[in-house]
């Protein structure tokens, strides 16, 4: 099943066919100064972020918006711009929790950054390495790649039902700078169309 | 699966485009700068030097030429002409909001471009840059394009089209202003239609 059929199938089920406008879509949800901690939830406080830190002001997609992950991207970044191996390269675990449900479930993103070198598909086998092993990187000398997975399977976010996505490790170093999540996909947006 | 002749044929159908089916098929990019520094990209085209600048003398096409944008990029140009990567100018926490509007409709909305590579577009390699006193060192050189899921959107015929954005501090969240010195470009790239006269001349 294509993604667009997805959609509507889905959109269909929980009775909110939508006839909005088709694109691409790309969520971001930024955490200012996470530090040490063992769980991070994006997508959950929207309080103080500016337009450059977040996309949306609230957990869900409005009426008559949704949309199909295809991608969980993630970075961090230190208060010096520089971009930063997610969590210190600890074994970290990625969940999406839509509604009630959990619609990915511990996937490992690990494997996927820095100088682990095992990423899951081969268009990503360079996030993979760092591509330094004798300096730190700077602002502008990127030695890491961000995390990205591409997921295999369509996951829809319906309209206006409720949605994040949780970080999980034991003590994962995330610094003072900030940490961003990003969800990319094709989706969905309200369009005024014929009914105004 | 919809195809981008599918996509194009249907839109213009929708639109009542009968003669479009006709024309030839092609591949093409549009671009811009916002040498002004207004935060639209297109709207301003007209002014512009071609091609130093553009390759377009107004923002929107001719009668039975369109295009279907498949991918959008972000760059940047400096005064004396060069196009220069995002992030080599702005540095890792920089982030592109942007929206495309196609005549009074948004079809992109609120999408971000990292400065720090954007999902799909990884760089396939690194490359030696100098960095003010700093050593030569490798480094990736991140991508800052969007490759639209599906089969794209199209812009029809003679509907105006600009892109919309702002540039913030993902760390801070910051709104970062550009200079002339660091404009902001982008182009719209995917499958074009070009009027061919062949059939009606």
């Amino acid at each position: 099943m294509s993604q667009v059929s997805k959609l509507s199938y889905v959109d269909g089920k929980l009775g909110a066919p939508s006839t909005g406008q088709q694109t691409t879509r790309i969520l971001f949800n930024t955490i200012e100064a996470p530090g040490t901690t063992s769980s991070l939830t994006f997508f959950r406080s929207f309080q103080g972020l500016t337009n450059g830190q977040t996309n949306l002001t609230q957990n869900k997609l409005d009426s008559m918006e949704s949309m199909v992950i295809k991608t969980i991207w993630l970075a961090q970044l230190s208060t010096a711009d520089v971009l930063q191996a997610v969590g210190a390269l600890a074994q970290q675990t990625v969940s999406i929790i839509v509604g009630n449900q959990t619609v990915v479930k511990n996937l490992p993103i690990h494997f996927n950054q820095g100088s682990n070198g095992q990423a899951f598909d081969r268009l990503h086998e360079n996030a993979g390495v760092r591509i330094d092993d004798t300096g730190a990187g700077t602002d502008l000398v990127q030695i890491f790649q961000p995390v990205e997975i591409r997921l295999v399977t369509d996951i829809v976010i319906p309209p206006q039902v409720a949605f994040e996505v949780r970080l999980e490790s034991n003590s994962g170093a995330y610094g003072t700078g900030a940490v961003v999540c990003a969800l990319s996909g094709y989706g969905k947006i309200f369009s005024a169309g014929n009914s105004f | 699966m919809i195809t981008a002749q599918d996509k194009i044929l249907h839109v213009a159908n929708k639109l009542g485009l009968t003669s479009l089916q006709n024309m030839q098929a092609s591949t093409g990019a549009v671009y811009d700068v916002d040498t002004e520094l207004s935060g639209q990209i297109f709207s301003q085209a007209t002014r512009h030097a071609n091609p130093s600048v553009t390759n377009i003398n107004e923002n929107q096409f001719e009668v039975n030429e369109a295009l279907l944008v498949e991918t959008i990029a972000f760059y940047v140009k400096n005064n004396a002409g060069a196009t220069l990567n995002f992030q080599q100018v702005y540095g890792s926490s920089a982030v592109i909001v942007f929206d495309l509007v196609i005549g009074n409709k948004r079809v992109m909305k609120d999408t971000p471009v990292f400065a720090a590579g954007m999902p799909y577009s990884f760089a396939n390699a690194g490359t030696q840059t100098v960095p003010v006193g700093e050593e030569t060192r490798a480094s990736y050189v991140p991508r800052h394009q969007v490759y639209m899921e599906g089969a794209g959107v199209l812009i029809p015929p003679q509907v105006q089209w600009f892109v919309q954005y702002t540039i913030f501090d993902l760390v801070t969240g910051a709104q970062i202003a550009a200079s002339a010195e660091t404009s902001i470009g982008c182009y719209l790239f995917g499958t074009k239609v070009l009027l061919n006269f062949n059939t009606s001349i």
